[in-house]
């Protein structure tokens, strides 16, 4: 609790990070009540060929798109697929990648060295690549560029909970509960864990705006979510064709995803600022 | 070993003379990278940015559109389809006779015809082409499978061969374009385990075309260079070489096109594209009736497919007039059948379907079998594949039926539709010309027999199928055009697919670029007549 309210004091001073705070909120808000803010809800699904391509007017604020649907009303809607791919590849990324981290930086031994082998050769093939792969094996849909971005995103938590876990270890708390006959799973869970939470949240904000922007390249290649789903990527992909007379086409999910890739990172520095004691004493230091 | 001091300045002068040269060598290899653009000029190449990328130099190994000019510029047929509409031609042949029974056909070969090494063009390499085609069994030896036998062909004497069908078939004089003559003798010194030199002939020429390969990457394209022997001769304008570069991005080969730094293009871009390309000064879109119809798959063995009134309702709730006056401002034909409307044989009087969604429901009302959710397949990267499908899905969801849409790459594609379990319910695409005849369509596509291979749609009408065979056996043509109209009829009424346009070619062309002909078997991308002024 204290370090919550500790946490939104540090923010509210970092006007950068509450920049970032505001963005993510608008997303979320957006894709939470995206059918009430949407002026053509049902353009998700219905198209009026009539009124394709047409510009951005008060009608349609963003203009309309290759099948005549508005884009205003589908960038609110992919709102929601950008937030559900992103939230549930990081978590089950965290999922995995958290307790293999743990597990291989308590022990020592062949068992901990392959987990950390296995991460490695995740890390050494580039992650764009080996989601492309696995969705275009799969096939495209969005359950699979969630199974995509997970496969490849876990060794980043790995790597990091194991460096953590390995530094901690020596710390005499660690030791002296381990004396005292504290079981592995304890000393893990309630000693390391929580002294290594600001890392893994700091490189959780930061990896939201990786995925997203991996999964809209995921989704411009063709391998995200089939037509007509108002994904961003896929609509940036649409809209090559009519490039550059409908400008509006691909600038509109352009922007959308710029605005919520810049939010996470943003968000992500100032985290990184406030959590971690080293940077924050560097900082400190410069500015004196 | 020790080096003197002299030696090793000698050898470090040595040393450096070689850094100078290959320095030299480098800069001169900057100047020949950048020499091209100014080669183009001098030497007349004509650059034709293509959509889809060459991965073989083999003729016998593939049969599509996409990858149609090195077939057709750099090979040679017995015959060869020319202009539109398209008229049948002699070409390597200087004759031919035909048999009464219609089993038997002879053609005799022009005497000192030239294979691009210099070696005269023979019978036996029109005989080693028809069977290594037979062995291979590739590109469009299905075509010939079941009608040549392997070992069936003879060559009687130096220019004299003879095809001995074990069948009476109407297409087989318009698909004899396709057997594209290799130089045998070069052949057979490249194979490799029996491969029919497959490995050697993807990347190079043993043929006797208007160009002669020049260069090829897969990864770019190839280049030829006119083939001053070639036998029809050449007449005072011609270019001198002939690069097609692939070119994905449709935006890059617009800009292109417009910049003048290719002079020719693939002749379906989207409407909005053909606008762009008509306001700028270097480029003259020419308009050609063609024949490419675009359609969906239905397939017709599975439930509820199998049941005609559902396939109605998936007619009646398409939005045709929306797809082709809006989504592609009307620069094409609607085209009710399985026929393109300009070929013989199309039944004049089809009404066809409309969108009608109160009639939809009527049909659907009537199905017996349980509605599940259908899916629609489209071409990735192929906008208006995808465009049509999402305006199906959308008349759909009025009439209550659930339907997803999945793109997915060609080849990916092209493979499932040989499988009945993996064979989408429906599938946009579209049928092009390889052979101007209407068993090229309605024969193909719907033939009972033919079911897995060339009927995706897994359609079969005892009725259908008399006419056709009919059709396919006998040289009545009046008969045959009697037949096919017909079959396209019924195919039609028993609502097989869902038939939507047939294509006009848009071909881009620089406006120095003079005597194109356009043919639609080729897609207007043979070159021999082509020259700048």
């Amino acid at each position: 609790m204290e370090t919550a309210s500790f946490l939104i004091r540090k923010l509210a001073e970092d006007r950068v990070a509450l920049l970032g705070a505001l963005l993510i909120s608008l997303l979320v808000l957006t894709a939470i009540f995206a059918p009430f803010l949407a002026t053509h809800p049902a353009d998700i699904a219905e198209f009026h060929p009539v009124e394709r391509l047409q510009g951005p007017a008060t009608a349609h604020f963003f203009g309309t798109d290759r099948m005549g649907s508005d884009i205003y009303s589908r960038i609110l809607f992919g709102a929601r697929i950008t937030i559900t791919i992103a939230v549930i590849a990081i978590g089950v990324s965290v999922l995995i990648g958290v307790p293999i981290g743990l597990i291989a930086g308590y022990y020592h031994g062949w068992f901990s060295d392959m987990l950390m082998r296995t991460s490695d050769i995740f890390l050494a093939v580039p992650q764009i690549v080996l989601a492309i792969a696995i969705a275009q094996t799969l096939g495209p849909s969005i359950e699979n560029v969630i199974l995509a971005l997970s496969a490849t995103y876990w060794p980043f938590w790995t790597r990091l909970v194991y460096a953590e876990t390995r530094s901690l270890q020596n710390e005499v708390f660690i030791e002296a509960s381990i004396a005292l006959g504290a079981p592995p799973w304890r000393v893990m869970l309630l000693h390391i864990l929580p002294n290594i939470m600001s890392s893994i949240i700091v490189r959780t904000t930061i990896g939201m705006g990786g995925t997203i922007l991996t999964a809209a390249a995921l989704g411009f290649l063709g391998l995200g979510a089939p037509a007509p789903s108002p994904e961003w990527g896929r609509m940036i992909s649409e809209s090559r064709e009519f490039l550059p007379e409908a400008w509006w086409y691909a600038t509109a999910p352009g922007l959308a995803i710029f605005m919520v890739v810049m939010g996470f990172n943003l968000l992500g520095d100032g985290l990184r600022d406030i959590l971690d004691p080293r940077i924050r004493r560097s900082r400190a230091h410069d500015s004196k | 070993m020790t080096m003197t001091g002299n030696g090793l300045t000698t050898a470090l002068r040595r040393l450096r003379r070689a850094g100078v040269v290959s320095l030299t060598s480098l800069a001169l290899g900057i100047t020949l990278a950048a020499a091209p653009v100014a080669d183009v000029e001098a030497k007349n190449t004509f650059v034709f940015a293509n959509s889809s990328a060459y991965d073989t130099m083999d003729p016998h190994a593939v049969f599509d559109v996409g990858r149609v000019a090195y077939r057709i510029n750099l090979y040679d047929g017995l015959m060869r389809w020319e202009d539109n509409p398209p008229v049948l031609n002699l070409w390597l042949a200087e004759s031919f006779d035909i048999t009464e029974d219609g089993l038997t056909y002879t053609f005799k070969l022009r005497k000192g015809a030239k294979f691009h090494d210099g070696s005269e063009i023979e019978a036996a390499d029109v005989v080693y082409s028809i069977e290594r085609m037979l062995a291979l069994k590739k590109g469009a030896a299905a075509l010939f499978i079941g009608t040549v036998a392997s070992g069936s062909t003879k060559a009687l004497d130096k220019y004299t061969v003879e095809f001995n069908l074990s069948k009476p078939s109407a297409i087989f004089m318009a698909t004899v374009p396709e057997i594209h003559v290799l130089n045998a003798d070069l052949m057979k010194q490249h194979v490799n385990n029996d491969d029919w030199g497959s490995a050697w002939l993807s990347t190079n020429d043993a043929g006797s075309g208007s160009f002669k390969l020049k260069r090829y990457d897969p990864a770019k394209g190839f280049l030829a260079e006119r083939f001053a022997d070639h036998f029809m001769g050449w007449g005072d304008k011609y270019l001198d070489e002939i690069e097609f570069r692939t070119v994905v991005e449709i935006n890059s080969r617009v800009l292109g096109l417009m910049k003048g730094d290719f002079h020719g293009s693939d002749g379906y871009m989207p409407q909005d594209q053909i606008i762009r390309l008509r306001k700028s000064d270097n480029v003259n879109v020419e308009e050609q009736e063609s024949m490419r119809i675009f359609y969906s798959i239905i397939h017709n063995g599975r439930s509820p497919m199998n049941d005609i009134n559902f396939r109605k309702a998936l007619s009646y709730a398409f939005d045709y007039d929306g797809f082709i006056n809006n989504i592609l401002s009307g620069s094409v034909a609607r085209n009710p059948g399985p026929l393109p409307n300009n070929i013989w044989g199309a039944p004049k009087d089809l009404a066809g379907y409309t969108y009608d969604l109160d009639k939809a429901k009527e049909y659907l009302a009537k199905v017996k079998e349980p509605i599940r959710e259908i899916t629609i397949g489209a071409l990735a990267g192929y906008g208006q594949t995808e465009q049509a499908a999402a305006l199906l899905q959308n008349g759909l969801t009025k009439i209550g039926i659930k339907s997803k849409i999945v793109a997915e790459p060609w080849p990916v594609a092209s493979g499932k539709m040989r499988d009945e379990q993996q064979m989408y319910d429906l599938l946009f695409l579209w049928k092009s010309t390889y052979y101007a005849d209407p068993n090229n369509w309605v024969g193909e596509m719907y033939d009972g027999a033919s079911i897995g291979a060339r009927n995706n749609s897994w359609y079969k009408n005892p009725e259908v199928d008399t006419l056709l065979h009919e059709a396919q056996t006998t040289t009545d043509t009046a008969l045959r055009e009697r037949n096919y109209a017909k079959a396209a009829t019924m195919v039609a009424n028993d609502a097989a697919g869902i038939f939507i346009y047939n294509t006009k070619w848009f071909g881009p062309i620089d406006k120095r670029a003079k005597g194109f002909r356009f043919c639609p078997i080729g897609n207007g991308q043979e070159m021999r007549w082509v020259y700048f002024e």
